[in-house]
Formats: C-alpha cells, structure tokens, sequence
C-alpha cells in the first residue's frame, strides 16, 4: 500500500480520499488499510481479480457500505459528516448492471432532478439531454422512447448520462464495460476519459486490459490489500 | 322454550370432524404431506376453539373491563406470532412493527365499531368486544402477513434498483416508493375484493353464524356490512403501520440498504 505521488497542488485538494480505509463482509474477506487519494479531474483505474473488493471500495465512496476503520474524505471532509443524499449527489455511481425504471428515456434522464435533495435545482432540457444522448453515441434513440426497449448496451449509456447531468465532482464507475460490445465499451470509456479532462474525479472499476488515453492513476486490489501505481 | 336454531350434539360434531378426512385422502393419495399439517390443524382447532367457548362464557358472566382487554391482548399476541409464522424474512426485525399494527389499528377499529356504530353498552361489552376484535385481528394478520411478504421479495429482487436511485439521492422513502405502494395495495386487495362478492357468490362467517343462531337475516345483514367495511379499514391501517416501521428499519441511518443475502451482502 502507498499514497499516490502527484503533483503536489492537486494532492492538498484531493477530491477523495482514503485514509487507512479497513472494511469486512461477515463472511471475513474485506479491505485492510487501503489509503489513497484522488484529486480532481483524475482518472483512477482499479483492477483485480474477481471478488478482491474493486467493488466494495467503490461501494464504500457512495456509503452503500460503512468503514470499519479509517476514513473517506470528500474535499478534506469524512463523507459521514454529509448528509447521505447530498454525498451521493456529489459522488456519483454507475451500477455494473444498467439499472432502468419503466418510462420513457427523458424520465429516466430526469430521475434524479425529480428528488427532493435537488429539489429547485434547474432541470436539464431537451437540448442537453440530445447533445448528451449524440455524445454516446445514441442519437437515434428518442427522448420518448421506452427506455426498457433498448438494448443493454444503451442502457448502460443512459445510466452513465444519467449520472453525470447532476454535475456531481466524482463518479465511481463499477466495471460499467462489462456486458457491452466493443463499440459501446469504447464511447463509454472515452466519455469517462473526457469527463476527467472536465476536472470530475473518475473510479473506475475495469479490465487490465484497458489503458485510458487520457493520464491515469491505476489502482489494483488484490487479497484486501490495496496498490496504488503510478 | 326450544332455542331457534338446531342444537349441534357431540356426535354430530365427531361426523364433522369426518370430513377432515376427505382433504387427508387427497394429501394421502397424490403424497402431498399434509396429513401432519392437517390432523394438527384439526385438533388445535377442537381446542381452540372449545378454550374459546368456556373463556367466553366465563367472560359473558364476570363482566369485567380487565378481563375482557386481557382476552384482546391474547388473541393479538398470537396473530402476531402468526405473522411471524408466515413471513420468512429473518435479517430484519419486525416484532415491534407488527405489534404496534396490531394492537393500534384493531384496538381503535373495534373501539369505533363497538362503541359508535353498534353503540354497545359499555363499549367492552364481551359479546360485541370479543367477536369483533377477533374478526379484526384475523383480517389485520393476513393483511400484514401478506404487505410483509411482499414488500420483503420485492426489496430483495429489486436491490439493484433500489441502491440505484439511493446513488442518485434518493431517501430510503423515495427509493422504495412504489415497492411500498405495491405492498400495501397487496395487503389491501383481499378485503376490497370480499367487499365484491358479498351477498353474490358468499355468505360471509358471521352473517351465517347469526343466520343459523336464529337472527333475522336483515339484522344479519346489517352486522355484516358493518364488518366488512370495518375490515376494510383496519386491513389498510394495520398495513400502512407496519409497513411505515418495517421500511425504516430496512434502511441504516446512511440510507444503506440493510437486507442481506445469506452471505452478507
């Protein structure tokens, strides 16, 4: 386990950070003293091998999950002094599995402005939600669409589109490429790439296959144990 | 003076018993394992209700407020064990949840019933106390049974939507908004629908019971329509309690999603 050496501006604001994070599922496998940080516009990759944590440590930025020790700082504060809808509006999160409500693609878009914790904040119109829809590669899908009728490789789009309109300062990604074809891996990993050229912390859980264009921090966890490289 | 209905005597009551019988060849026959189940089910409810008709008359006779409350209390004790019985989720507790639904929701539906719209005096009154809480109780177990399951399967089978739209902000109520709709309406639909049938395609229990007791099948009537539409209303009320509790308690105070999997996550 190291901390990220990076410039040294950027290290004093990171956007998260790990601080001698442990964690345990009751079955005894876990995460121990996993300490890093992620400044903003950086792109971390996290790798491993099936089962090693990459998700929880995802899991544990948006509290789905809860530090047994340590802490996770978002911009200098621990992520439990934030209300929880407001942290999760601020650390987005892409499920592996697109997850869609029934209705029409613009709802879905929409669904998070229709919350109370964004409750008078201005809602996105059509023209965003095109440019967005054109930006992945899906311009032939209409805004009135069934959202449930498109396939899964849409789905995971709209999702990632989804996540981002709120404008939150980090999105962890949880192997968003994993059930897409070639085509869609690609738009998806090179809007996440542009998305961290856009100063938003990107977490990404993926292949070790994949090198972002776009300069990386890669992270690999592995028995619990968490390595950072440069 | 002959009483106005035919007296049932001890062998009747044993040809009666026979007809259990019939549903033990069925389980018999096809090897469904119910005949455990069944001659359980036959004895307890000799026992039962035998138990109940001395306690009752014991009760008709005392006339006494403490009783008659520690009757009540019983017969929700046990329709909360009941539920308990029925719904099979054990990673959350929902004792207290379905104990406050119980005794709120039929303790002020039968208060009501008794005292303004039968108008019993007093309001305990055991002939009027006794039956219609039962009644309640018994409604109110199914339909928390039923809401419990459901809404239970449905966060389970939908976690990934549920963490979805807490990842975007939602508060555990805005996560589970339509899951705790469609519990609650499950709870609700079985009274609804014998509000349907009534009169067409049944006779409802106690309609009968007044029926063959003698009672003018008008009067009948009326009791009966008093507790269906009681009955609708402690089923709604008793699934919107526990629902409310249970829904909170499915949920850590950093609206994470507290249902596990066998493995713990």
């Amino acid at each position: 386990m190291t901390t990220q050496t990076l410039d040294k501006t950027a290290l004093d604001t990171p956007i998260l950070e790990f601080k001698n994070v442990n964690f345990s599922w009751p079955g005894g496998h876990g995460l121990s003293d996993v300490s890093f940080a992620v400044p903003a516009g950086q792109f971390v990759l996290i790798s491993g091998p099936s089962g090693a944590g990459k998700s929880t440590l995802l899991r544990l930025a948006v509290r789905l999950e809860e530090v047994a020790q340590g802490e996770i700082l978002l911009r200098g504060s621990p992520i439990d002094t934030f209300n929880p809808p407001e942290l999760r509006t601020r650390v987005g999160f892409v499920q592996q599995t697109p997850v869609i409500l029934a209705g029409t693609v613009r709802e879905n878009l929409l669904m998070p402005f229709t919350l109370q914790v964004r409750k008078g904040i201005p809602v996105p119109d059509d023209n965003v939600l095109l440019e967005w829809l054109e930006k992945l590669a899906l311009e032939n899908v209409a805004l009135d669409a069934d959202a449930l009728t498109l396939s899964v490789g849409q789905k995971q789009r709209l999702c990632l589109i989804r996540s981002v309109l709120p404008k939150p300062d980090a999105i962890c990604f949880d192997e968003p490429t994993s059930s897409l074809d070639r085509e869609s891996r690609e738009c998806v990993e090179r809007v996440a790439e542009d998305l961290a050229g856009q100063g938003i912390a990107i977490l990404m859980v993926s292949h070790t296959s994949y090198h972002p264009a776009c300069p990386h921090m890669h992270v690999t966890v592995a028995d619990g144990k968490v390595e950072v490289l440069s | 003076m002959t009483a106005p209905f035919i007296s049932i005597a001890w062998p009747q009551l044993m040809v009666a018993l026979s007809l259990v019988t019939i549903s033990g060849a069925v389980s018999v026959y096809y090897q469904l394992k119910l005949e455990k189940d069944l001659a359980i089910g036959a004895v307890r409810t000799f026992v039962q209700l035998l138990a109940m008709g001395y306690v009752l008359n014991i009760l008709f006779g005392l006339n006494n407020a403490l009783l008659v409350m520690g009757l009540y209390a019983v017969m929700a004790f046990f329709s909360v064990r009941i539920v308990h019985g029925r719904v099979k989720e054990k990673s959350i507790s929902y004792l207290f949840p379905t104990t406050a639904a119980v005794l709120f929701s039929c303790t002020l539906i039968t208060m009501l019933v008794t005292k303004v719209v039968i108008g019993a005096d007093p309001w305990w009154n055991p002939q009027y106390f006794i039956p219609i809480g039962g009644m309640v109780a018994g409604n109110s177990m199914n339909a928390l049974a039923i809401s419990l399951e459901r809404f239970f399967s449905e966060l389970r089978t939908r976690r990934d939507e549920v963490e979805m739209m807490l990842c975007h902000g939602a508060d555990y109520k805005e996560a589970t908004v339509d899951i705790f709709r469609k519990a609650l309406r499950a709870g609700m639909i079985p009274s609804i629908n014998a509000m349907m049938g009534v009169g067409l395609v049944s006779i409802p229990g106690m309609m009968t019971g007044q029926i063959l007791a003698g009672a003018n099948p008008e009067e009948a009537v009326r009791y009966q329509i008093v507790v269906m539409f009681m009955l609708v209303a402690s089923t709604a009320l008793s699934s919107i309690i526990v629902l409310l509790l249970v829904r909170r308690r499915c949920f850590s105070p950093a609206m994470t999603l507290l249902l596990r999997n066998g493995n713990g996550k």
